[in-house]
């Protein structure tokens, strides 16, 4: 390679690096700085830590401190479509590696279908129904949609069909163990690792979700933390100073770090799972 | 940390060389159906019924038939038009920028390999993590010239405040550069690793013949990845025609910018919940998930995911 390509190709990279991580260094930085450091000092300057303080207080004092309310609401969504689809998928993606049955081909196709399917694609549909059993509005209509999870059967299933030998099951057997029995005894615990990549990615996927809560919910005591951050934006003035009301502290330091809040689960989840993701197993294939 | 050295074949690209086939246990039914029965029956309720109920309800309304009513009146509505024509401009513009930046970046990285690649890899992917309203609050600071970094790039462009950036045709251009930053990053981490599972035989076999590295990676290279490339394209496709949140979020920067009806999901929302029309937004939320469908499908059918399937791949 010659010089002036190793060049070019480093100013490539590096041109890159700057257009995906400053957005992401300067939301880092904004809670540290006040808004009038903001908008007159240097863009990547770095404040200090009491304003981060002073920023989050600002942010509890709005609606006595409904942020946390935000917060607690989407732990408690997440982890319950999690926790369901978990129960729901790990099976299905066992029977369907290890057992042949009527139906198996159907469940197989529909199931690879509504994966590669958009999210927001089924949404007013299931509003629709969810309408019709008089269901919308109640924390079921966001938990139960999110638990069908058809990308984390696909991966069970891969996973499975990969790495569980047959002798294995044949073994158990032959020991005089039930079908329910081996699945629960033997195919769970070697599964582990796939099961936390499962869950990892279901986790992603529900504490990201806007679209469907959003249609759903409408009483904001029940929002998640993706659809409060935007209720707090339009009564705020945040980024607008033409609207909301200016009595309320909050301006742009308290809406990036409430974004910041917003994604930090995942920006630590991405650190953490990088090294699973990098396994080229179509890792994106759930993203909407 | 180390790059990935014995990649795993990718599902997509490589499938898993169907194994000598192996029977499976003749099912013992009651066991199975505990297993996949739960998985099933919300395959069906949150699956297949909402579709199901929605096509009733474009055609039935209080128990009597309409006829294609609602559907001609969607056909009809001036709105449509304009929600149709935003989302195409998005798709012309956003896709074959997302596809450049995602081959040019990911073909540059695994040009040479190395510790400083990993690093790259976490840069463009964090923004991944940044997503729904908060990727439409970080976006509508980087575009107010007060606060963005970006600002000297701005002024270049004349834009004095985010409603500049937000008004007109311009809404597109934000889209397009917030979608990219956001989608870009999980695409090159699959990409590269997909390129890390190519035969190394077969690219030394190219460096032996002579060719140079942009020869290999258009003539070896590119074919050899190219159902990723068709994954990317059509899954992006999909979910572009679907946009909702980017839209509805930066309109709360830049009040009366841009229209509540500026996508087509946007104006199915709208008649859901405005005008309480279930009937037209059933109509239009089909017609879109008829195209989700149809690029489902095709992604099955152009990438083979089938055939991760040993039993069923023939």
């Amino acid at each position: 390679m010659t010089a002036l390509s190793r060049g070019a190709r480093a100013l490539f990279l590096l041109g890159a690096a700057v257009f995906f991580g400053l957005p992401l260094l300067w939301l880092l930085l904004a809670p540290t700085r006040t808004a009038d450091d903001l908008t007159t000092g240097s863009p990547l300057g770095f404040g200090s830590l009491g304003n981060v303080g002073d920023a989050w207080s600002h942010l509890m004092s709005y609606n006595d401190g409904q942020i946390t309310l935000w917060i607690g609401n989407s732990i408690i969504y997440a982890a319950a479509s999690v926790a369901v689809s978990l129960l729901l998928c790990v099976p299905a993606g066992y029977a369907l590696a290890k057992h042949d049955f009527a139906g198996r081909r159907a469940l197989l196709t529909l199931s690879i279908v509504t994966m590669i399917l958009p999210p927001a694609a089924l949404v007013l549909p299931l509003y629709l129904e969810m309408s019709a059993l008089n269901l919308t509005g109640t924390v079921w209509s966001v938990i139960l949609p999110l638990s069908f999870y058809p990308f984390g059967v696909y991966l069970a299933f891969l996973h499975f069909q990969a790495n569980l030998p047959d002798s294995l099951l044949d073994a158990g057997r032959v020991d005089g163990a039930s079908e329910l029995r081996l699945f629960w005894s033997v195919a769970v615990p070697l599964a582990r690792p796939a099961i936390a990549l499962i869950a990892f990615f279901g986790f992603v996927r529900c504490w990201t979700d806007f679209f469907l809560p959003f249609v759903m919910l409408s009483d904001d005591r029940t929002f998640t933390l993706q659809l409060g951050l935007m209720s707090l934006l339009q009564s705020t003035g945040a980024v607008n100073n033409s609207s909301g009301f200016a009595d309320l502290d909050i301006h742009q330091p308290e809406a990036a770090l409430a974004g910041l809040v917003a994604c930090a689960p995942l920006l630590i989840g991405f650190v953490l799972a990088q090294r699973f993701l990098r396994t080229g197993l179509l890792a994106g294939a759930e993203k909407g | 940390m180390k790059t990935l050295t014995t990649p795993r074949p990718s599902a997509a690209a490589a499938p898993v060389p169907a194994t000598p086939r192996r029977r499976r246990r003749p099912a013992r039914t009651a066991a199975v159906w505990i297993l996949v029965g739960p998985y099933t029956a919300f395959l069906v309720v949150f699956g297949l019924a909402p579709a199901g109920y929605a096509l009733w309800t474009s055609f039935v309304d209080n128990g009597s038939f309409t006829g294609g009513r609602d559907w001609a009146t969607v056909f009809e509505d001036y709105r449509l038009g304009d929600a149709a024509a935003n989302v195409a401009t998005y798709l012309l513009l956003w896709l074959p920028i997302l596809l450049l930046t995602v081959l040019s970046l990911a073909f540059t990285l695994h040009a040479r390999p190395g510790r400083t690649t990993s690093a790259l890899q976490l840069v463009y992917y964090l923004p991944g993590a940044v997503t729904g309203s908060a990727a439409a609050l970080l976006w509508l600071f980087m575009v107010s010239p007060d606060s963005s970094p970006f600002s000297p790039l701005l002024k270049l462009m004349d834009i004095q405040s985010a409603t500049d950036a937000l008004s007109g045709g311009s809404v597109i251009a934000v889209l397009t550069v917030m979608g990219v930053a956001v989608h870009a990053g999980g695409w090159i981490v699959v990409l590269y690793g997909a390129l890390n599972a190519l035969p190394k035989d077969v690219l030394e076999a190219a460096q032996v013949d002579g060719a140079s590295a942009w020869r290999t990676m258009w003539h070896v290279k590119l074919p050899m990845v190219r159902t990723y490339v068709a994954f990317v394209l059509i899954s992006s496709f999909a979910s572009g025609s679907q946009v909702f949140v980017e839209p509805t979020v930066l309109s709360t920067g830049a009040p009366g910018q841009i229209s509540p009806t500026w996508s087509l999901n946007q104006l199915a929302y709208t008649y859901a919940t405005q005008d309480g029309d279930f009937g037209k937004a059933a109509a239009l939320s089909l017609a879109m998930l008829a195209v989700g469908v149809l690029a489902a499908w095709i992604v099955i059918t152009r990438t083979r995911m089938y055939a991760t399937d040993s039993s069923d791949s023939r």
